[in-house]
């Protein structure tokens, strides 16, 4: 029996460091195809800015973050009815 | 009755239990010393271990069993060993020479089998990955901050001119491109 319980703790290790591999590109798995391309869209124009302006979007992002939930959902849906009526 | 067992008289009531392990032999060796020391200042102890020499073998004796008894055991037991023997499945007389190595060799595919899906498994992932987006590195794929960021980029983009324009008192802006990046994502 003893001879097992190495074994068991390999295998253990094996299958919790594949599962998080797995996990971790399931969030992309899970987007949906319009969410997807806008990602990529999002990225090839991210990849053109200049470093400052680069800086500046990493900036807004932690900002974006420290909103309140209501705030943010208050931006949003102010930035949707923009998308939908731009006038 | 004739064998009729007379009474054991008394021991000393502190020696009694121990007197019966003594007789018995299953007291330890101080025990053992203690006991012998007293016995021989106590006659009436050495009295009773004399009578549990005399009075214990009667009530339990030996059962006389006759010949036929045990060849009538021995009989059945054969009988039943061989039952048993016959009543064992085919396969599990098959798979008896390799009882010492089948369980090992067993765990080892299975681990082996498992190891395979799970790469094929992942393979199969980092394909899916690859065909939905050739540019988009795989280090951002798998942080969902990073993908929440570029989904959000257009109102991080457009972030200050939407706080201007809300009732909320704005944060200070970091940066001066604010407006005309927000200008031009609005647009």
């Amino acid at each position: 029996m003893k001879t097992y319980k190495p074994l068991l703790a390999i295998i253990g290790m094996f299958l919790l460091l594949e599962s998080s591999a797995l996990a971790a590109s399931d969030d992309w798995r899970k987007l949906n195809p319009k969410e997807k391309d806008k990602i990529r869209r999002n990225y090839e124009r991210w990849e053109k800015l200049p470093p400052q302006d680069k800086e500046h979007l990493r900036e807004e992002w932690d900002r974006w973050n420290r909103m309140p939930q209501d705030q943010r959902d208050r931006l949003k849906q102010r930035f949707n009815d923009h998308r939908r009526n731009p006038d | 009755m004739k064998n009729r067992v007379a009474p054991l008289e008394g021991a000393c009531k502190d020696y009694e239990e121990d007197l019966v392990l003594y007789y018995y032999g299953d007291c330890g060796a101080a025990e053992r010393a203690t006991i012998e020391k007293h016995l021989v200042q106590c006659l009436r102890c050495g009295k009773f271990v004399d009578d549990l020499g005399r009075v214990l073998p009667q009530m339990a004796p030996k059962p006389e069993l006759p010949q036929a008894f045990w060849d009538s055991y021995f009989r059945e037991t054969m009988a039943k060993l061989e039952e048993q023997t016959e009543r064992q499945s085919w396969w599990r007389r098959w798979l008896a020479p390799m009882n010492g190595w089948l369980v090992p060799a067993f765990g080892t595919a299975a681990v082996a089998v498992l190891a395979i899906v799970l790469v094929l498994e992942k393979r199969e992932v980092a394909t899916t990955i690859d065909a939905a987006s050739s540019t988009i590195p795989a280090e951002v794929l798998v942080d969902s901050n990073q993908l929440e960021f570029f989904k959000s980029l257009d109102i991080l983009e457009s972030l200050s001119t939407l706080e201007a324009q809300d009732s909320v008192k704005p944060e200070p802006k970091t940066s001066l491109i604010d407006d005309r990046r927000g200008a031009r994502a609005l647009a």
